[in-house]
């Protein structure tokens, strides 16, 4: 048992655990803030394994998005401490068979299938900075800047769409 | 070094399940964006994973990470934006309302 094996068993089953807790928990506040975790856990997954950029990209991100997704929360929920116990699902069923038949068929392809050897060397945080850098500006520039702009198109989209006149008040 | 690989791509494989039981089973806008959230959360332990330890010396794993994670920012502008002006036209953001969007 490695060290490595042991930090990424114990921040995977919170990151899991967290999962589970957002929709578990009828406070829409404590959803947003398990999710929180669970993406954070996730975040730490990343520095166990020596992605140190985009582990701390990843918890700086999601700590600024699941803040919002909170105040969302609060604003549009009728009950958004729980207080009521509201039943907020639907089609529970075939919600449960469906996730529990792609699980199994991501466990299936994960234990079954042969991943061949395993690198054991990777470089240094400051190399792979340079590398991404390198990576971005040079054969994926196209990618990246696409992506770009389809923040920046969703942001206008996005906020056309909720600052639209309503019906009556165009009347 | 491959039971390390098994670890994560089995937390995937979790994180997903779990993030599809969220989107399909929640009546609440937000809520699904959150299973969806997940779901891309267990697409980026994936890569991460795969990047590690199959091909530590390929940048391009690593960029895909941040096209990832465009995609959930683009995934939560655009449910944010639909969730607003729903609820500034109905004041619900419950889909259990909203069987209309069918078509």
């Amino acid at each position: 048992m490695t060290p490595q094996l042991i930090f990424l068993a114990f921040f995977g089953g919170a990151a899991v655990w967290f999962g589970i807790v957002v929709f578990r928990t009828h406070s829409m506040v404590r959803s947003a803030l398990a999710l929180l975790f669970s993406q954070t856990a996730v975040g730490l997954m990343f520095l166990v394994m020596q992605a140190e950029f985009l582990g701390v990209l990843q918890i700086m991100m999601m700590a600024t998005e699941m803040s919002v997704m909170a105040i969302f929360m609060v604003m549009f929920m009728m009950d958004p401490g729980g207080m009521g116990a509201m039943e907020m699902t639907h089609q529970k069923r075939l919600s449960l068979w469906s996730g529990g038949i792609g699980l199994i068929a991501a466990l299936a392809v994960i234990w079954l299938g042969n991943w061949g050897s395993v690198a054991t060397e990777i470089p240094d945080a400051a190399q792979q900075v340079a590398d991404l850098g390198r990576e971005l500006l040079g054969r994926s520039m196209l990618i990246f800047e696409s992506a770009g702009l389809t923040i920046l198109t969703a942001m206008v989209a996005a906020t056309m769409v909720a600052i639209a006149p309503m019906k009556e008040k165009s009347k | 070094m491959i039971f390390e690989l098994m670890i994560a791509l089995t937390v995937g494989a979790l994180m997903f399940g779990t993030g599809l039981y969220g989107a399909l089973s929640q009546t609440n806008l937000v809520m699904i964006i959150m299973g969806v959230e997940l779901i891309l959360a267990a697409a980026l332990v994936n890569v991460v994973a795969f990047w590690r330890y199959l091909h530590p010396d390929e940048p391009a794993a690593q960029m895909f990470v941040l096209i990832i994670m465009a995609v959930m920012a683009v995934e939560m502008t655009a449910g944010f934006g639909i969730a607003i002006a729903r609820f500034r036209s109905r004041g619900s953001v419950e889909m259990e309302e909203a069987r209309g969007l069918k078509g």
